[in-house]
């Protein structure tokens, strides 16, 4: 067994995904490059791979944010850009965890228009979403209704 | 800030949310990266080597596939140090980490089992839902208080 | 150099079992390139609908749309490596189905296999090496008649043969136990060349195979080294002069048993098993031990017996051979426990390792079990089939190595 030596321990990368009519990742990359301290920078089709000490990409993100607020994602990634073992290049097809977020985005746009809703509605005010584990079953006034409007 | 587990741990839209409005989001993508900075023998391309599988033992008994077990190192400490969770019911296309359906009927069982806040919903569909989506998850992460 | 052999790897779990570098690195040894087929998401839905194997996990819906993908020609391969995790029900249903639609509808050859943590490079070798050779050696494989002067060598777990082989005829045969591997092979090679009336330098090419092809090809200077699925599948078919259409090949080894599944002599999907020695010819030279009979007297006298007196409810070569004495003890005779033995090895390749491929008749039982005529009688049984035992089959990696090696004899 070959020994591994760890690479860019204590480094930190997150995605930046844009889903944005009047943003795109090259804007996003302009912007993270003007105000970027060392930290790596990648563009890439549905946003920007940023990776370095977790303050630093951090400050990055929070001003990153900035730019379009609704339309800008985040999340964490375990390996940095361009690892050789999560490249398409090298692997021939897309990294395993690229059609989860290809499905994420097109429910995304949804989310966008939630968080824009939410800037002029109390959440509060919201009804809740249906809950999956909830299977409703048929209130036996409505069912008698039914059945009323049915015979009539 | 609430350690909060997102199912799928995968998921862009749940991390960015947990995070969005102040907490942290316990997501595969962490995992790994302990992984792959961690020293030890090489075995690309996570860096789980025939070890993790044993580890899951913890999690699942030893006539359960490997892949599961292994799977179940990655998840059960999240599972185990998580404060809520927030599940979408509907991932029906989360692969790699989350490609296991077995590991993924045993992760959400474990998680609620666990006596903590959880949220349960499906993707939205449409903006109305988006808007509700949103609002449930606003709702029940302010409502675990600590938020950054 | 040769570019690399492109093996698309359609599979669920091997990175989470900490084992998808052993197959990297088996890949790699027999100059072989693991990738993953690209699609897109779309792709994914479309396919996994189409094909209608309505499956739950995620990754076994991507490997589906991946192995349409390389049947309907929009993604281009060698070679198909199936893998999934051992004792999972849903994974083994979309292998099987896989490898079968991959098989019949376009001509990649395809190996499946069932991991655990345990899996390791060593163990993939072989199938890789079968899977390589196939897509990239399929001239070779084509050779229908053996020419020339040539000597084939069969170095096995249990057994070394040797044959020498003349414008297509087998004109000399060596065989003994493997002791010492090189020994062994030397030893069997004389009397082969002793029995054939000729001198090792009018020997025109030679080929290997067996456990011991790298070591004792090396050493006598083998033109073709190669694993025994594809040489075993050109042998069975030769011998048995089957060489056009489809054919099943079995195989019960000292060690491992091959079931191979050979189109016009070429394999096309196969399985090699190893677990548990209580499936091999091992555990019928332990019960030949046991009832005092020399191995080659096993067969006539489990064919005198009838298997179903005997309990034996053990897969284990230690537990079933305590089955047989026990059995002994309660009296039963010595000719139905020879016939159990021989139907609990047949039952266990049966159960284990037929159900992975196609069987197409003829079938084919190959290799020093197929002489133990219990053993195939209880094997035509649990396939309802008339088992074919070619001349020489106890020498079929030889004659196999022997008639493939003539590919390299240079024209003077």
């Amino acid at each position: 067994m070959t020994e591994y030596a760890p690479v860019l321990v204590g480094s930190v990368t997150k995605y930046v995904v844009v889903e944005s009519f009047d943003v795109t990742p090259a804007d996003l990359a302009v912007r993270a490059y003007e105000i970027s301290k060392g930290a790596m920078i990648k563009e890439t089709c549905f946003g920007l791979v940023i990776n370095g000490k977790e303050d630093e990409v951090d400050r990055i993100i929070a001003e990153l944010r900035k730019v379009d607020p609704d339309h800008i994602f985040i999340k964490d990634r375990g390996f940095p850009p361009g690892d050789p073992r999560r490249c398409r290049a090298n692997l021939g097809g897309a990294r395993p965890g690229y059609h989860g977020m290809e499905y994420e985005m097109r429910v995304i746009p949804y989310v966008s228009f939630g968080l824009e809703e939410l800037k002029k509605r109390d959440e509060n005010t919201v009804t809740p979403p249906e809950n999956p584990l909830e299977h409703k079953i048929l209130d036996i006034a409505k069912l008698k209704k039914m059945i009323n409007a049915q015979e009539s | 800030m609430a350690k909060v587990f997102i199912y799928p741990s995968t998921s862009l839209i749940l991390s960015d949310m947990v995070a969005r409005y102040g907490h942290t989001p316990l997501s595969s993508a962490v995992a790994i990266r302990e992984k792959i900075q961690t020293a030890g023998f090489e075995s690309p391309p996570l860096q789980m080597t025939p070890e993790e599988p044993k580890k899951g033992l913890k999690w699942a008994a030893v006539e359960v596939p490997s892949g599961v077990r292994g799977r179940m190192a990655l998840y059960g400490p999240m599972i185990e140090n998580c404060e809520a969770a927030i599940i979408i019911d509907n991932a029906d296309f989360a692969f790699g980490c989350m490609g296991c359906a077995r590991t993924n009927e045993l992760i959400k069982f474990l998680v609620r089992q666990k006596d903590i806040p959880r949220l349960d919903l499906n993707y939205p569909q449409n903006e109305e839902e988006g808007v509700k989506f949103v609002a449930a998850i606003k709702r029940f992460l302010n409502g675990l208080g600590g938020a950054k | 150099m040769t570019p690399p052999v492109r093996i698309a790897q359609l599979s669920c779990g091997p990175e989470y079992s900490g084992i998808q570098h052993e197959i990297d690195t088996a890949a790699k040894e027999v100059n072989g390139e693991i990738f993953y087929p690209d699609v897109a998401l779309k792709d994914i839905q479309r396919d996994f609908d189409l094909f209608g194997l309505d499956v739950r996990s995620p990754d076994l819906k991507l490997a589906i749309a991946r192995a349409k993908e390389l049947v309907e020609g929009r993604v281009e391969a060698d070679a198909v490596f199936i893998a999934t995790c051992f004792r999972c029900a849903e994974a083994a249903i979309v292998r099987n189905e896989l490898r079968r639609y991959i098989h019949e509808n376009s001509k990649l050859p395809v190996v499946s296999y069932s991991f655990t943590e345990r899996t390791t490079s060593g163990t993939l070798l072989t199938r890789m090496e079968a899977l390589t050779t196939i897509a990239r050696r399929r001239a070779l494989l084509a050779r229908e008649t053996q020419k020339g002067i040539t000597l084939g060598l069969d170095s096995g777990s249990a057994t070394t043969k040797a044959v020498v082989m003349k414008d297509n005829k087998i004109i000399g045969t060596g065989w003994q136990p493997t002791i010492e591997v090189l020994k062994s092979a030397q030893e069997v090679i004389s009397h082969a060349l002793m029995e054939a009336g000729i001198q090792r330098s009018e020997v025109q090419a030679v080929g290997t195979t067996g456990y011991g092809r790298f070591l004792v090809g090396k050493e006598i200077g083998a033109d073709l080294i190669q694993e025994e699925l594809t040489v075993n599948s050109k042998g069975a078919v030769f011998l048995a002069d089957r060489q056009h259409g489809p054919a099943t090949v079995i195989d019960i080894g000292g060690m491992d048993n091959k079931a191979i599944s050979v189109m016009d002599g070429i394999p096309g999907t196969f399985t090699m098993g190893g677990i548990c020695a209580g499936a091999s010819g091992r555990f019928l030279e332990m019960t030949a031990k046991r009832l005092g009979v020399e191995i080659t007297e096993l067969g006539p006298l489990a064919m005198k017996g009838f298997a179903g007196k005997v309990p034996m409810n053990s897969y284990c070569i230690v537990f079933g051979t305590q089955s047989l004495v026990n059995a002994l003890a309660t009296g039963s005779t010595r000719e139905d426990v020879a016939s159990a033995a021989c139907h609990s090895v047949a039952e266990q390749v049966f159960e284990q390792q037929l159900q992975e491929i196609d069987i197409k008749e003829p079938v084919l039982m190959v290799g020093g079990t197929s002489l133990i005529e219990g053993l195939v009688f209880a094997m035509g049984e649990l396939l309802q089939t008339k088992i074919v035992v070619p001349p020489y089959s106890q020498y079929i990696g030889a004659v196999g190595s022997a008639l493939l090696a003539s590919g390299f004899i240079k024209d003077d």
